[in-house]
C-alpha cells in the first residue's frame, strides 16, 4: 500500500460522507452461500454474464472475484483476492464490466501482477487506458502475412528456423534445457539491435527469486526499459496463474494496436494448463484426459490467436508470441504439447541429450520447424543459411559413422567434419546474441568452406576472430551489412579474403 | 431415476401455487417441507426462501427489509414504500423495518435479489477499497 497522505485521507472521507451518493438505481445481489480453494459459490445474481467481475462486500473492503460457472441455482465465482476475508452470507454485487487491466507505455519497465498492480516497489501504476483480459482475437481480412522478420540473436534460430513478426512459435523441452534462456536472449537482441520491439514477459508460477535474477539480468543489459513482466509465482491463487497469459496479451495489445511490434513471452503454458485444471476441477467441471477440462485446447488456441500481424490498414503492427511448454522425459506426444504444437506455427524443440553434450543452445534441427519460413527472414541470412540445414541433416545421418573414421570414403568424412564444424559454429554463450552481420560472415565462412582447415575445436575462436577482424577494419562494410540485405559479389569477395586468411592462423 | 430439481424450478412452483391460491398456503408450505425432508435437502430451505420472494417479487408481492442506523419516522417509511412500488411496480408491498446501528448512518433497502445502499458504512467500505487498491 502506498503511503497515505493524512490531509488527502480526511479530505476523501469528509468529501464521501458529503456526497452520498444519491443512487437511485436498484443493484442486483447476491450472497456468497459457501467458499473454499479460492472459489466462492454466489446464490442470486441471475444477470450475471461469463467473467463479469462480482465485487464481494467484506468489512475489510471489496474483494473481486469473476464469474465462471453460471448454473441455474447459484454462481461460481473464482476470487482474485484474498479468500479468507470472505465469508459466507457476505453480500455480492455485479461490477457491471468484464475483467480488465491497464494498458499503455506506462507500464513500461515494471512489473506487476495479472491485474496491473506494481509488485516491484515502485509507485502505484496509472494508465490513461484500460484493454479487455478476454478478447477476440483479429479476423481475417484485418490479418497480414508474416513477412518482417523478428531477430533473436541466436543464430541457429534466425538460419533454420526464422520467426517473423506476428508468428506463434513454440519453444518446448524438458526441464533445465535452455527454453528461458533462449526466449531472454530474444528479449536481449531487441535492445541491442534496437528493434524497437516491446518485450512483455509473462511468468506463469515461476519463483521470484527467478524473476528478480531476470529483472536483474535485464536491467544489466539495458532491455528492461522496453519490458514488461507480468509475474505470478507459485504460491498465487490459481485464478491469478489462469489469468496471467490473457493480461500479459492485453497489454501487448495495446502495442499492437498502435502500429508497434510487441513480443509475447509465455512462460510456461505447461503451468497455465494445470492452474487451469485446478480451477476446473475446484469449480466441479468434468474431467477430461489427464483430468484437464474439455475447453483445456481453447485455453491456448484463444490466447495465441491474437498474437498476429496486423494488416496496413489496422496500423500494421504485430504481436509476436514465443511460449514455452515443458515437457516430461521428451515426450511431445503428450496431451498439451501436442496441442499447443497444433495451435503454433512451428517449434524449436529442445533436447537433453545435445544440452549434456555440450552443444548450447540444444536446438534439434531435425524436430524443429518454423511454418513461416524464408517469408520472415533476412536475405543477408538467408544467403549463407540455404547450406546449413542441409549440412546438418547430412551430418545427422552420417553421424553414427564417425567412428570408423579411417574406413570411410574422402567425401563422407568430408561431410562429417562440414557437420561437425557447423554444429560447433552454431553453439552460443547465454546473453550474447548475434546480431545479423555477424551471423551472415560467421555461417557464410563455414557453409562456403572457408573455414575447411579449421578443425572443429577450433571454429569458435576461428568465428571470434574473423568477427573481431572485420569489425575492426572494415566498419562500414559490415555497418551495411547488418542492414540485411543480400550481401553483395563484392562484400562476399571481402568476408572471403578475410575468412581465409583467419584461417590459416588456426589450421590444425 | 428421476433427475434433481434446481431450487429456482421449486421456487416457480411454491410461488405460482401461494398466488394462485388454489390449494390453503399452509398446506403448500408443508408440501415443499415434505419435499425437502423426502429428497434431504433441508440444508438448502434458506435459499429455496429467498427464490420463493424472488419469484413473489416478480409476480407482484414484495418483501422489503429497511435497515437503519436509528428508527425511521412514519412519513421516512411511507416514502420508502412509495420508493419500492415505483421501482418495482409491485402491487403488493409488505416493508420490515430492522435498526442496526453498524450501518452509522442512512439506509439500506433490501429487496428480494436487490438492494440500495445508502448507509455510511457502505461508503466507508468503498473508501477503504479505493485506498486498498492505490
Amino acid at each position: 500500500m502506498s503511503e497515505l497522505n493524512i490531509t488527502d485521507l480526511s479530505a476523501d472521507l469528509r468529501s464521501a460522507i458529503e456526497h452520498l451518493e444519491s443512487n437511485k438505481n436498484l443493484d442486483e445481489v447476491g450472497i456468497v452461500v459457501r467458499i473454499g480453494d479460492g472459489v466462492a459459490w454466489i446464490h442470486g445474481l441471475r444477470n450475471a454474464g461469463y467473467n463479469e467481475v462480482l465485487n464481494i462486500e467484506t468489512p475489510s473492503g471489496v474483494i473481486e472475484a469473476f464469474a465462471l460457472n453460471l448454473l441455474e441455482d447459484e454462481i461460481g465465482a473464482v476470487l482474485l483476492g484474498d479468500a479468507s476475508e470472505v465469508k459466507a452470507g457476505q453480500t455480492v454485487r455485479l461490477k457491471g464490466t468484464v475483467l480488465e487491466v491497464p494498458i499503455g507505455p506506462e507500464l513500461l519497465g515494471r512489473v506487476v501482477n495479472p491485474l496491473g498492480k506494481a509488485i516491484d516497489g515502485g509507485p502505484a501504476i496509472k494508465t490513461k487506458q484500460f484493454g479487455l483480459v478476454e478478447r477476440e482475437a483479429i479476423g481475417v481480412m484485418g490479418r497480414k502475412s508474416v513477412h518482417e522478420p523478428l531477430m533473436t540473436g541466436v543464430m541457429s534460430i534466425d538460419a533454420m528456423f526464422p520467426i517473423g513478426r506476428g508468428q506463434r512459435e513454440l519453444i518446448i523441452g524438458d526441464r533445465q534445457t535452455g527454453k528461458t534462456a533462449l526466449a531472454i536472449d530474444t528479449m536481449i537482441n531487441q535492445a541491442k539491435q534496437n528493434t524497437g520491439v516491446v518485450n512483455v514477459y509473462v511468468a506463469i508460477g515461476q519463483k521470484f527469486s527467478k524473476i528478480a535474477r531476470l529483472v536483474e539480468r535485464l536491467k544489466a543489459e539495458g532491455v528492461m526499459d522496453q519490458t514488461i513482466i507480468v509475474a505470478t509465482s507459485p504460491s498465487d491463487p490459481a485464478s491469478l496463474l489462469y489469468l496471467a497469459p490473457y493480461a500479459g496479451t492485453a497489454m501487448g495489445e495495446y502495442f499492437r494496436d498502435n502500429s508497434q511490434h510487441a513480443l509475447m513471452i509465455y512462460d510456461d503454458l505447461t503451468k497455465h494448463a494445470v492452474a487451469y485444471r485446478q480451477m476446473s476441477l475446484l469449480l466441479r467441471r468434468p474431467p477430461g484426459r489427464e483430468a484437464y477440462p474439455g475447453d483445456v485446447f481453447y485455453l491456448h488456441s484463444r490466447l495465441l490467436e491474437r498474437s498476429a500481424k496486423l494488416s496496413d490498414a489496422l496500423g500494421g503492427g504485430s504481436l509476436t508470441a514465443l511460449p514455452i511448454i515443458e515437457t516430461q522425459a521428451g515426450d511431445i506426444s503428450a496431451y498439451i504439447p501436442t496441442n499447443v504444437i497444433s495451435i503454433t506455427d512451428g517449434q524449436i524443440f529442445l533436447e537433453t541429450d545435445l544440452f549434456y553434450q555440450g552443444i548450447r543452445p540444444a536446438i534439434s534441427a531435425g524436430l524443429s520447424v518454423s511454418r513461416v519460413g524464408g517469408a520472415a527472414q533476412t536475405s543477408a541470412i538467408k544467403s549463407v543459411s540455404s547450406h546449413l540445414k542441409l549440412g546438418l541433416s547430412q551430418f545427422r545421418e552420417l553421424a553414427s559413422f564417425s567412428q570408423f573414421g579411417s574406413d570411410l570414403d574422402e567425401a563422407t568424412k568430408k561431410q562429417i567434419d562440414r557437420g561437425q564444424r557447423l554444429t560447433e559454429l552454431l553453439k552460443q554463450h547465454q546473453y550474447l546474441p548475434a546480431a545479423v552481420w555477424e551471423q551472415v560472415v560467421s555461417i557464410g565462412a563455414v557453409t562456403n568452406g572457408f573455414f575447411d582447415t579449421v578443425p572443429a575445436p577450433k571454429i569458435k575462436a576461428a568465428q571470434s576472430a574473423l568477427q573481431t577482424k572485420l569489425w575492426a577494419d572494415h566498419k562500414k562494410d559490415m555497418q551495411e551489412l547488418d542492414k540485411g540485405a543480400k550481401p553483395s559479389d563484392d562484400m562476399n569477395a571481402l568476408i572471403k579474403k578475410v575468412a581465409l586468411s583467419v584461417a590459416k592462423g588456426f589450421e590444425g | 431415476m428421476p433427475g434433481r430439481i434446481s431450487r429456482r424450478r421449486i421456487a416457480e412452483y411454491v410461488a405460482t401455487e401461494l398466488i394462485e391460491a388454489k390449494t390453503s398456503q399452509a398446506k403448500v408450505l408443508q408440501q415443499l417441507a415434505a419435499f425437502l425432508v423426502d429428497t434431504r435437502r433441508t440444508t438448502e430451505l434458506t435459499l429455496i426462501v429467498r427464490d420463493i420472494e424472488f419469484q413473489l417479487s416478480q409476480k407482484g408481492y414484495t418483501n422489503a427489509t429497511v435497515t437503519s442506523a436509528f428508527d425511521l419516522t412514519a412519513a421516512t417509511q411511507k416514502a420508502i414504500e412509495a420508493f419500492v412500488k415505483d421501482k418495482t411496480k409491485a402491487a403488493h408491498i409488505s416493508l420490515t423495518t430492522h435498526v442496526d446501528p453498524s450501518v452509522i448512518g442512512g439506509v439500506k433497502v433490501s429487496l428480494p435479489g436487490y438492494e440500495i445502499n445508502q448507509t455510511i458504512a457502505h461508503q466507508l467500505t468503498a473508501l477503504k477499497t479505493r485506498f486498498k487498491k492505490a
